[in-house]
């Protein structure tokens, strides 16, 4: 059995190592591709199936009228809700709802989280 | 284990328990259910009990339907699981206990009792479980009729309840009753333990569970089987990918849908990353608990590869959301691949040093040998299971005994410890590690070409199925009833935590009082996997504190806690 | 003095996160420097709150009178040549250092015992247990240099140190700093604050400016001790002094061997875990008092000798 621990050797060399710790928010980071972020909606691609709606299993998603098209319905997202599973991107016939990679949803209304189509 | 045969276990029943049984059927290759007559369960367990020494229990499931409770007996023997129904009419549930053949059914009949209803004559302990204290009485989330609208919290007003094992007394032999919990820094989900101290030694423990409970299997009933798999998902945050596949496998078992085989190697690999990355985030939080912050900045360090790395594979770190009906949703691309075997590499090599650390450091030794022994004999009579079985001895794991996914396929050791103390435990996950890293690189070498999914309908066949697989802390079941449509009868989840409860209370019998937080870190609690059942409509907001309000004071001076 | 305790706080934490590979506070001030004196700014502006069941004098008193008791032992130190109050100390002021700092910890227990919760009764036991339990061998190991300069006092001690007494008597620099270690409450030894196992030990109920009284004593209680060890071991004020007045280097020394010694504790707080309290103890009792005593006795031995060939006093 040893005396000294045994992660002495690595901390001494910590001290004159660079950190391992990111100093959000001053820098930004790369994010891979196909990561999940916020869900965008292509309305030129939507046929108002309804399918996103029915599948989503937050209820994050509500078919409401939209003003791109009047007459038919277009989903609208309330990220309060979203867990961002992207069942809707999955469900959706057309392909109509892409991912993308925006991540740092915060904001201070709560009314700017639900994205109107 | 000795490899045990479905026709064994049928014969069996066939020959020793003919009478009590009405029917066997079995529809797939390892699971047998047996319809038993009303008050004959005990008397096929007996026979069971003698006739295999492997044989466990996972989990009780009850149903409701209408004016009868069918309760399900998930027992586990070899790969197979034998599944005992038996039924009881809803007016008058009552049924015989059989914690005493089987004590490691205790949980599973109390949690039985608090949300349908069903009483089991001669069970000792009768407290509440799942749902909190102050729940009236007669209702029971788990039956079809029940509306939880109606339902209103006793609350009050921060006294300790009546009914609750709440109160903080000296016990008849004049020990001290100290409260570890529910807000704890050395837990990282709340629960309470209520220890018997005499002096340093802890002479019993009570544990109270519940204060995660999310009413998640009755949330299942509402939402759709697609819904529900990212509802199962979140069980427990850790074991994510467990908890999916699970679930997946039960309904394409329903359904009979074959997977393609380039999706059950993916199912592989992200269950191993996620294993891989559970298992660091406990040898991370142990060296948390035993005063080695070090070793828990470390570790979390080189963890952050494996996130990145299920990151790159599934767009998300933690909630990975790779498996649906019929397969998975992503494919690997092959530079995805290539960045993950480099991780893999660079991380063996860390995982090495943390061995080392583990194997060599005196304080860590200190702490940990000889410490909160599991036996081999209690470890099969509580059936443990997960690390917590396999570091005393026990070769349960599921991925050789009743193999899922690609499994079958892949080569690799079940890692066993003999000494069944805390140090065993936490070094078997270190080797999980490795074996973890050589899985996910057998199956990114041999990955088959091809669809990795197929369509699947969103309603499904009546029918039910049962399902298990290893998370990263044991043996996870999950049992789904589908009726014909789009919706779940019922899904019951049986995690691995609830298994170890048990365990963990013989354990912690007769252990110091400095040791309980290290005890409880090795075996890797989850609370929030423990505590899925019912949901709780606090109708006036007000929180309660369930924490006596008694101080204890401490014998001795030096102790307790 | 507070400045050089917020100093060390600052250098204790940023430390132990670089050892860690983490970078530690880094957003308040330059490189977080003014982080202590941040946590101190809230701290005071909270609320004090008194359990109802707690007795209240004890309560608010004990750490004020933990942080004094402390303030006024390094009073004693002799920083720059003289200590602060300006005279050159007396005989026997070592002993008068070392009653003071148990005095202390007693009131830190009294803190933790009036606070009616388990768990600050608990860490208070534990605290005193273990301060007053190796004390004993803290005693018996500053003896060491007192027989080697062949007087209690600190300026003494530290002024017959041309050759730091750390080389000349190494058995007893190791072991003072592992009973050091013991004493303030650092890894391995960390059992009265242990976190995951008794929240906050004696610090539990405490909020406010009890609260940052408590953990102010308990910086001090760090510069002191590493202020005994310079003293003690590692000749005090004492080095060259090039250029500019002479008690500035001495202080400037000073406080350079107080921060080698901060970072060879952290190196080894960061790299142990906690030990168990009687594991602690039986370490004091079956371990370090045999060792103080036959390290003494060797020191009472070598003296002559070690006096011969350096040529001191």
């Amino acid at each position: 059995m040893r005396v000294l621990p045994s992660m002495m050797r690595q901390i001494l060399r910590g001290i004159l190592e660079k950190p391992n710790t990111r100093e959000h928010p001053y820098t930004s980071i790369a994010v891979p591709p196909g990561f999940r972020g916020k869900p965008i909606h292509d309305p030129v691609k939507c046929m108002s199936c309804g399918l996103c709606a029915r599948d989503c299993p937050a209820g994050a998603i509500e078919m409401i009228e939209s003003w791109v098209s009047p007459g038919h319905k277009m989903p609208s997202f309330n990220l309060d809700r979203c867990v961002f599973c992207y069942q809707c991107a999955e469900s959706c016939p057309r392909g109509a709802i892409e991912p993308s990679a925006l991540f740092e949803l915060a904001t201070t209304k709560k009314e700017r989280l639900i994205i109107k189509p | 284990m000795r490899p045990v045969e479905a026709e064994d276990l049928i014969g069996l029943i066939h020959s020793k328990a003919a009478d009590a049984v009405v029917k066997v059927t079995n529809p797939r290759p390892t699971r047998i259910y047996a319809e038993v007559k009303p008050g004959c369960h005990r008397e096929v367990i007996d026979q069971l009990l003698e006739g295999f020494d492997g044989l466990g229990i996972s989990t009780i499931t009850g149903v409701h339907d209408r004016n009868q409770i069918e309760l399900n007996y998930h027992l586990r023997c070899g790969g197979n699981i034998l599944t005992l129904r038996t039924r009881v009419p809803t007016s008058e549930p009552k049924i015989e206990t059989i914690t005493d053949l089987m004590p490691g059914a205790i949980l599973y009949e109390r949690e039985v009792k608090d949300l349908l209803g069903v009483e089991f004559t001669g069970l000792v302990e009768t407290e509440r479980l799942q749902l909190p204290d102050g729940w009236p009485k007669g209702v029971y989330p788990l039956r079809k009729d029940c509306n939880l609208d109606e339902v209103s919290l006793q609350t009050n007003g921060g006294q300790a309840l009546e009914g609750s094992n709440n109160e903080e007394t000296l016990s008849e032999l004049g020990n001290i009753e100290v409260v570890f919990g529910p807000q704890h820094p050395a837990l990282h989900e709340p629960e309470k333990f209520l220890f018997e101290v005499d002096g340093e030694r802890v002479i019993d423990i009570k544990p109270r569970l519940g204060y995660a409970h999310r009413g998640i299997e009755k949330a299942t009933e509402a939402r759709t089987l697609l819904q529900d798999i990212y509802l199962v998902e979140r069980i427990c945050g850790i074991c994510n990918s467990a908890h999916t596949l699970c679930f997946c496998q039960a309904v394409e078992d329903i359904a009979d849908i074959r997977v393609p085989d380039r999706a059950r190697y993916l199912r592989v690999i992200a269950a191993e990353l996620n294993r891989i990355h559970s298992h660091m985030l406990l040898l991370g939080s142990a060296g948390l608990e035993l005063g080695l912050e070090s070793l828990f900045m470390y570790v979390w360090r080189d963890r952050e590869r494996v996130m990145d790395a299920l990151e790159r594979l599934t767009g998300n770190r933690v909630i990975s959301a790779l498996n649906t009906f019929g397969g998975t949703r992503r494919d690997l691309s092959p530079d995805v691949a290539k960045s993950i075997l480099k991780d893999l590499s660079e991380l063996r090599k860390r995982m090495s040093y943390y061995r080392k650390v583990f194997e060599e450091d005196p304080t860590l030794r200190l702490r940990t040998l000889g410490i909160g022994v599991l036996s081999r004999a209690s470890s099969v009579r509580l059936s443990a299971v997960g690390p917590v079985a396999r570091a005393s001895g026990v070769e349960f794991d599921v991925r050789k005994d009743d193999p899922y996914a690609a499994y079958g396929e892949i080569p690799f050791e079940i890692v066993t410890f003999k000494e069944g103390d805390v140090y065993s435990r936490l070094r078997a996950r270190v080797e999980e590690v490795f074996e973890s890293i050589g899985i996910v690189e057998y199956a990114i070498a041999h990955l088959p070409s091809g669809p990795y999914r197929v369509r699947v309908s969103r309603t499904q066949p009546p029918g039910e199925a049962v399902c298990r697989v290893e998370a990263p802390r044991g043996e996870d079941v999950h049992y789904v009833k589908t009726n014909g449509t789009a919706y779940p009868e019922r899904v019951k989840v049986r995690s691995p935590t609830l298994a170890n409860i048990a365990s963990l209370c013989t354990m912690l019998r007769g252990c110091f009082v400095a040791d309980i937080p290290s005890i409880l870190v090795s075996i890797d609690p989850c609370f929030s996997c423990t505590d899925r059942l019912a949901f709780l409509n606090v109708q006036n907001g007000e929180r309660w504190s369930l924490r006596a309000d008694q101080v204890s004071r401490l014998r001795g001076g030096r102790d307790g806690r | 003095m507070l400045a050089l305790a917020l100093f060390c706080d600052w250098v204790e934490r940023k430390l132990m996160a670089r050892m860690q590979n983490r970078m530690g506070p880094s957003y308040t001030g330059a490189a977080g420097i003014l982080q202590p004196l941040a946590d101190y700014i809230k701290l005071f502006s909270k609320e004090v709150i008194v359990p109802r069941q707690a007795s209240a004098l004890l309560h608010v008193l004990s750490p004020i009178l933990a942080f004094t008791i402390f303030v006024t032992s390094i009073f004693f130190m002799p920083i720059d040549g003289l200590n602060v109050m300006g005279n050159p100390g007396f005989e026997g002021d070592l002993l008068l250092v070392l009653v003071l700092a148990t005095l202390a910890v007693f009131m830190i227990f009294l803190a933790g015992w009036g606070s009616s919760n388990p768990y600050s009764e608990i860490g208070a036991v534990r605290a005193l247990v273990q301060f007053l339990g190796y004390d004993i061998p803290l005693m018996m190991f500053a003896s060491a240099p007192a027989i080697l300069a062949g007087s209690l006092s600190m300026i003494t001690i530290s002024r017959s140190q041309r050759i730091p007494f750390a080389l000349l008597i190494p058995w007893v620099f190791v072991l003072f700093i592992i009973v050091l270690q013991a004493e303030l409450e650092e890894d391995p030894f960390d059992v009265p604050h242990a976190e995951t196992e008794i929240v906050a030990g004696y610090e539990t109920e405490f909020s406010g400016g009890q609260l940052a009284f408590l953990k102010l004593s308990r910086d001090l209680q760090v510069v002191y001790g590493a202020s005994l060890t310079v003293v003690l071991f590692l000749g005090g004020p004492l080095g060259p002094a090039p250029v500019g007045p002479a008690w500035l280097w001495s202080t400037l020394w000073f406080s350079a061997k107080i921060l080698v010694v901060i970072v060879v504790m952290e190196a080894v707080e960061a790299s142990c875990a906690r030990l168990r309290i009687d594991q602690v103890l039986r370490g004091n009792w079956r371990l370090m008092i045999p060792l103080a005593a036959l390290s003494l006795v060797l020191t009472a031995l070598v003296t002559p000798w070690i006096h011969g060939v350096t040529g001191s006093v």
